[in-house]
C-alpha cells in the first residue's frame, strides 16, 4: 500500500465541445505515505457527479442551528449603542441610569472616554437584557457626548482624491512614463477613459454576532464566521487584554448564514457578547440589526479607474497605462486589480491610491478589487476594440496569453450564440435595444499547503459502517461538508449516505479561514488523506481476518478483500470494534511540479434589453464557463457559480450605498432602499463547469468563491454598451446613468 | 454635545400606538377569552397568550409590542423563520396565517392569537418530509440556507394557491424573498419538480 516515490499523472483536460484535448505528462513526486494522485485519467464514481447537499435537509426544514438561533435557558439578548457621529471624541458616556431598567443583566463600555469616534456606528457600549425590548429601553438610557469634528465621507472630494472635469473624467495629468508614451504615440488606435464604481455592502442574510457561554474561566462562543480558528484565537486575546483570565476557549459555527469575506474578525459584537456574557454570568446573545449590518461590517469599496491604452494596426495592445483611486474608510485598503493576461506584451504601467474617509473600512468582499477592476478594464477594451473596428471576442482571442481561456472564449461562444447576438441590430427608433457583451474572469489559488499550515482532517470508521469526515474549519454555504463527503466516499468506494461530514467546531482539526477561495484547495487533499488512512487501517483488520497478505486486499466499490474473499462494507466494519478506526489526515505541501496551471480560468456572455423610454435594464440572459480545477461536488459548484452570476447582476444594476454629507450615515441602510437583486431581476442563466486535472496535489481542486464574481458586471457593462451604443462607465447602471448615456448620443 | 442615544426609527414606540389599535379593533374577537363591552387595554406589561401553531394551541408570554417572528422564536423556540431585516423587505421570516404568508417581523403576536399558524417546521413533522422540502434538496436551491425556510413558506403558499404554477406567477410569489447567495432559480425549479409530482399542497 505505499505510495511510489514518482508517479506519472496525464494533467489538463479533455476537449471541449468542438476544440482540442489539453492534456499533459507530469512526473510527480507524493509525499511519504500520501495517497497517490488523482488525475485527468481517474475514473471516479461519485467526484463529479450530482451529489444533494448533504446538510440540504437541515437547512430546508428549518431545523439547522444558525448561530443566530442558539439558545439557552437564561440567556440574555444584547444590543450595541453606536455613534451617531461620523468623527470626533467621546467626551462623556452615563452607563448607570441604563444598569438600574428592569431586566437588564450587564452593561459595557466598548469605548474609553477621550477616544476617537471613527465613523457613524462606531460602536459606544453594549447592553444585555432579559429581551430586546428591555435593551432598547436601557440604551436610551445611555448618555454619551461627543466632542465633534468635521468629517467627510464623500472619497471622490478626499483630500487625496484626483482632479475630475464636469462630466467626471479624472484631468490629473498622467505621471511621466517616456517608453509607455512613445508606445502609446506609436500606436494605431488609441483611446482614453475614466471609470466609476460604488460601494457594494455584503449583505450577508444572517448579521454578526454571536452567543457566549462562560462556565468558570472556559468561554464557549456560537459566532457568525468565516474563520473558527482565527476568531477563536482573537477572542481568546481580546478577553485576556481585557482583564479575563481565560482558559479554554471552544468555538462553534456549524451553519453561517453567508459571509462573502465580511466575517473573518469576531469584531466588537464578538467581543462585545463575551464580554457582557462574563459580566452578567449567564449566556448572551447578541446579533447585529440590518442597519448596523451595512454599516459597520465592512463593504467592497468605491473607486475611480482610469485607462489609456492602445492597438497596433492587427489589433494588439502595445501600450496599457492604468490609475486607481479606491475609497478606504477611515482606516483599510481600496485597492482594485485588473485582468494582466491581455497586455503580457504592452508596455504597461499600473499604479493605486487609496482615499481615506469618515466611514466603515472595506473588507475583502467575493474577490476583493476584481469585479470593479475587470468592469473598468474590460469595458474599456470594448470601447478600444470598437474604435479600432475589431468585434470584442475577436480582440480577446488576439491578445489573451491564457490558453485555457481561450478555449472558453470559443467555447462560449458558440454555447451563447455570440456572431448571431452581434450581429443583431435593433431597428431604428425601437423603445427596447438589445446587446450582449462578455468579459473574462480570473483568480489564482490552489490552496497551497493550507497557506503553510499543516490543516487537518479527522475521519473515524465506525463498526456499524458509518463513517465521520471532520473538519474544525466552517462551512458558509459553498458546500464544503458535502464537498467531504464525496471526496470521502470516492476513497473509500461507498455511497456518500453512510458518511457523516461536520465543520464549524474548533474541537476539530485546524483548518483555514473561508476566503480567497483557498478552503476547498486547503483541505480537500487532507480529507482524501485523513480516508486513506482510516482504509489502510480497514484493509489490515480484514487481512488479519481472512488471512492474506496485505497488498493483495483491496478496498473499492463497497467491498473489503482479495479474490473471492470479499467482504461487505458493513461486514468488514463489524471487525473494527467498538473503537473506531480514527485517522488524523493532512495537507502536504503541494508537488514541486508546476501545476497544469496556478490559476482558475472563466468567462461570462451576457444579453441585456434596455428600456430607452426609462433606462431601465433587464439582463435576459447569461451564460457563464468556469474552472475550479477538478469538480468535486458538481451540483454545489453551479449553484455558487450562478449565484456570483446574481450578486454580480446585482452589483451591475442596483447596489449602492449612499451616505448623507451632512450626518455622515448610510440613507439606505435596509433592504427597502438598498436594493440586491429578487428573484423579479433574475436572468435566464446557465453555467458549464469546466474541470481540469492541475496536479498539483492528490486531488487537484482549486477554490470557486471568488473566480465566477469576477466577470458579471464587466459582461453586463458591454452589453449595454452593444445595446445603446455608448458606455455608461459608472456602476450601478441606473436607469437615470442610462438616460443621460442615451441623451449623450443625440447631443 | 449631548446626543440622544436613540438607534434610529424607534419602533417601540410605533408599536405602542398600533398595537392599542390593532387589539380594539381586530384582535378582540380572535381573544380566546369573552369579548368585554368596552375595549380592554394591555400592556405595558407581560400577558400569557396561546398561539395555534401547526395545528397545536400554545402557550407563550409576550408584550404587546413583541412580534410575531419574535414570540415564535424566542417563546416557542420555532427558529426557522428568521430576523433578516425586520422591516418585511426579506421574506426571511415568512409564516402562514391562515393560508397566506404573512412576515412574521410585521405581525404583532397578539393579533395572531386566534389564526391558524403554519411554520416550516410542519413540513417535516411526519416520517417523511414533505415533497416540497425534499425537491428543495433535489435542486440544491439553497446554500448558506439562511433564506431558505422563508423562501419554502412562499413556495409552498405559491403551490397551494396556484397548483401548477406558471414562471411569472413564481417570481410574483417570490418577490418578497431575498436570497444573497442568489439561489431564486433552482427555487423556481423545486416549486415546478412539486407541482409535476402533483404533491404541492397537501403533506
Ligand atoms: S441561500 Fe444564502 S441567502 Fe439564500
Amino acid at each position: 500500500m505505499s505510495t511510489p516515490r514518482d508517479v506519472e499523472i496525464t494533467v489538463g483536460y479533455p476537449a471541449l465541445p468542438g476544440l482540442e484535448d489539453r492534456l499533459e505528462k507530469r512526473t510527480v513526486k507524493p509525499a511519504e505515505g500520501d495517497a497517490a494522485p488523482w488525475d485527468a485519467t481517474t475514473k471516479f464514481t461519485t467526484i463529479g457527479t450530482d451529489v444533494d447537499r448533504v446538510d440540504g435537509l437541515q437547512k430546508a426544514s428549518g431545523r439547522a442551528k444558525y448561530t443566530y438561533d442558539i439558545t439557552f435557558p437564561g440567556m440574555l439578548q444584547a444590543m450595541i449603542l453606536r455613534a451617531p457621529i461620523a468623527k470626533g471624541k467621546l467626551k462623556g458616556l452615563e452607563l448607570d441610569e441604563a444598569s438600574r431598567m428592569p431586566g437588564i443583566g450587564a452593561v459595557v463600555a466598548l469605548k474609553d472616554l477621550g477616544a476617537k469616534v471613527r465613523f457613524v456606528g462606531d460602536a459606544i457600549a453594549a447592553v444585555a437584557g432579559t429581551t430586546l425590548n428591555h435593551v432598547r429601553d436601557a440604551i436610551e438610557k445611555i448618555r454619551a457626548e461627543y466632542d465633534l469634528e468635521e468629517h467627510n465621507v464623500d472619497y471622490v472630494v478626499a483630500t487625496d482624491a484626483p482632479l475630475l472635469s464636469a462630466t467626471g473624467q479624472i484631468e490629473e495629468p498622467w505621471a511621466e512614463a517616456a517608453e509607455l508614451e512613445a508606445a502609446l504615440k506609436e500606436a494605431k488606435v488609441t483611446h482614453e477613459a475614466t471609470y466609476r464604481t460604488e460601494v457594494q455592502t455584503h449583505s450577508s442574510l444572517e448579521t454578526h454576532g454571536g452567543v457566549a457561554r462562560w462556565n468558570g474561566n472556559d468561554l464557549e462562543i456560537w459566532l457568525s464566521t468565516q474563520a473558527t480558528f482565527g476568531c477563536r484565537g482573537e477572542l481568546a486575546q481580546a478577553c485576556k487584554a481585557k482583564g479575563i483570565d481565560v482558559g479554554t476557549v471552544t468555538l462553534h459555527a456549524e451553519f453561517v448564514g453567508g459571509g462573502f469575506g465580511s466575517k473573518f474578525s469576531a469584531g466588537i459584537e464578538g467581543l462585545a457578547v463575551c464580554l457582557l456574557a462574563h459580566a452578567a454570568k449567564v449566556p448572551v446573545k447578541l446579533m447585529l440589526d440590518r442597519f448596523e449590518e451595512h454599516t459597520t461590517t465592512g463593504n467592497r469599496p468605491g473607486c475611480l479607474m482610469q485607462a489609456r491604452a492602445g492597438v497596433d494596426a492587427d489589433g494588439r495592445i502595445v501600450a496599457w497605462d492604468w490609475r486607481s483611486f479606491g475609497h478606504a474608510g477611515f482606516t483599510g485598503s481600496g485597492g482594485v486589480s485588473v485582468p494582466n493576461y491581455y497586455t503580457a506584451d504592452a508596455k504597461k504601467r499600473t499604479a493605486h491610491k487609496d482615499l481615506n474617509i469618515d466611514a466603515d473600512p472595506p473588507r475583502p468582499m467575493r474577490a476583493p478589487g476584481h469585479p470593479q477592476g475587470w468592469f473598468g478594464a474590460e469595458l474599456f477594451l470594448d470601447e478600444l476594440a470598437t474604435k479600432a473596428g475589431i468585434d470584442p471576442l475577436q480582440f480577446r482571442l488576439k491578445n489573451d496569453r491564457e490558453a485555457i481561456r481561450l478555449d472558453q472564449w470559443r467555447f462560449g461562444a458558440a454555447k451563447f450564440g455570440w456572431d448571431a447576438a452581434r450581429a443583431r441590430k435593433n431597428e431604428a427608433g425601437a423603445r427596447f435595444l438589445t446587446g450582449s457583451g462578455l468579459a473574462s474572469a480570473r483568480w489564482g489559488n490552489l490552496g497551497g499547503a493550507g497557506r503553510g499550515t499543516p490543516h487537518g482532517i479527522t475521519c473515524r470508521i465506525h463498526q456499524d459502517g458509518t463513517v465521520e469526515t471532520r473538519s474544525g474549519a466552517q462551512d458558509i454555504g459553498v458546500g464544503t461538508k458535502t464537498m467531504m463527503a464525496i471526496v470521502t466516499a470516492e476513497e473509500l468506494g461507498i455511497p456518500v449516505a453512510r458518511i457523516t461530514a461536520m465543520t464549524g467546531h474548533t474541537t476539530d482539526p485546524s483548518g483555514p479561514a473561508s476566503g480567497g477561495s483557498t478552503l476547498t484547495p486547503s483541505i480537500a487533499s487532507a480529507v482524501r488523506h485523513a480516508a486513506f488512512l482510516a482504509k489502510q487501517t480497514l484493509v489490515e483488520i480484514v487481512a488479519k481476518h481472512i488471512g492474506v497478505p496485505l497488498s493483495e486486499v483491496h478496498c473499492a466499490g463497497g467491498k473489503v478483500g482479495s479474490g473471492t474473499a470479499q467482504l461487505r462494507w458493513a461486514d468488514a466494519c463489524k471487525l473494527i470494534g467498538p473503537n473506531p478506526i480514527d485517522e488524523r489526515g493532512k495537507r502536504h505541501p503541494n508537488y514541486a511540479e508546476k501545476p497544469f496551471h496556478a490559476s482558475q480560468c472563466g468567462a461570462q456572455f451576457a444579453e441585456v434589453k434596455v428600456d430607452t423610454w426609462t433606462g431601465l435594464v433587464e439582463v435576459t440572459r447569461m451564460f457563464g464557463i468556469q474552472d475550479c480545477g477538478l469538480v468535486l461536488a458538481k451540483k454545489q459548484a453551479e449553484s455558487q457559480v450562478l449565484g456570483a452570476m446574481i450578486q454580480g447582476v446585482s452589483y451591475a444594476l442596483h447596489e449602492q450605498r449612499i451616505m448623507d454629507k451632512r450626518s455622515g450615515r448610510m440613507l439606505n441602510g435596509d433592504f427597502l432602499r438598498y436594493k440586491i437583486t429578487g428573484v423579479r431581476d433574475l436572468p435566464r442563466l446557465e453555467c458549464h463547469m469546466h474541470s481540469i486535472a492541475n496536479g498539483h496535489d492528490s486531488v487537484g481542486a482549486a477554490g470557486l468563491g471568488e473566480p465566477p464574481s469576477v466577470a458579471t458586471a464587466a459582461a453586463i457593462g458591454n452589453a449595454v454598451f452593444h445595446a445603446i451604443g455608448v458606455p455608461v462607465r459608472h456602476l450601478p447602471i441606473t436607469p437615470d446613468k442610462v438616460l443621460a448615456a442615451l441623451a449623450s448620443k443625440k447631443g | 454635545m449631548t446626543v440622544p442615544s436613540d438607534r434610529g426609527f424607534s419602533r417601540r414606540s410605533f408599536l405602542k400606538g398600533s398595537a392599542v389599535a390593532g387589539i380594539a379593533t381586530t384582535g378582540l374577537t380572535a381573544a380566546a377569552h369573552a369579548v368585554p363591552a368596552a375595549p380592554e387595554s394591555f400592556g405595558p406589561g407581560r400577558h400569557e397568550i396561546a398561539l395555534l401553531v401547526n395545528g397545536k394551541e400554545q402557550k407563550v408570554t409576550v408584550e404587546t409590542r413583541t412580534t410575531l417572528l419574535d414570540a415564535l422564536r424566542d417563546g416557542l423556540d420555532l427558529t426557522g423563520c428568521k430576523k433578516v431585516c425586520d422591516r418585511g423587505s426579506c421574506g426571511g421570516c415568512t409564516v402562514l396565517m391562515n393560508g397566506e404568508p404573512v412576515t412574521g417581523c410585521l405581525v404583532l403576536a397578539m393579533d395572531a392569537v386566534g389564526q391558524s399558524l403554519t411554520t416550516v417546521e410542519s413540513l417535516t413533522e411526519g416520517d417523511t418530509p414533505h415533497a416540497l422540502v425534499q425537491n428543495f434538496v433535489k435542486c440544491d436551491a439553497m446554500q448558506c440556507g439562511f433564506c431558505t425556510p422563508g423562501m419554502v413558506m412562499s413556495s409552498l403558499a405559491c403551490l397551494q394557491k396556484r397548483g401548477k404554477p406558471t414562471e411569472e406567477q413564481m417570481r410574483t410569489d417570490l418577490s418578497g424573498n431575498l436570497c444573497r447567495c442568489g439561489t431564486y432559480g433552482r427555487v423556481m425549479e423545486a416549486i415546478q419538480r412539486t407541482a409535476a409530482g402533483g404533491t404541492g399542497g397537501g403533506k
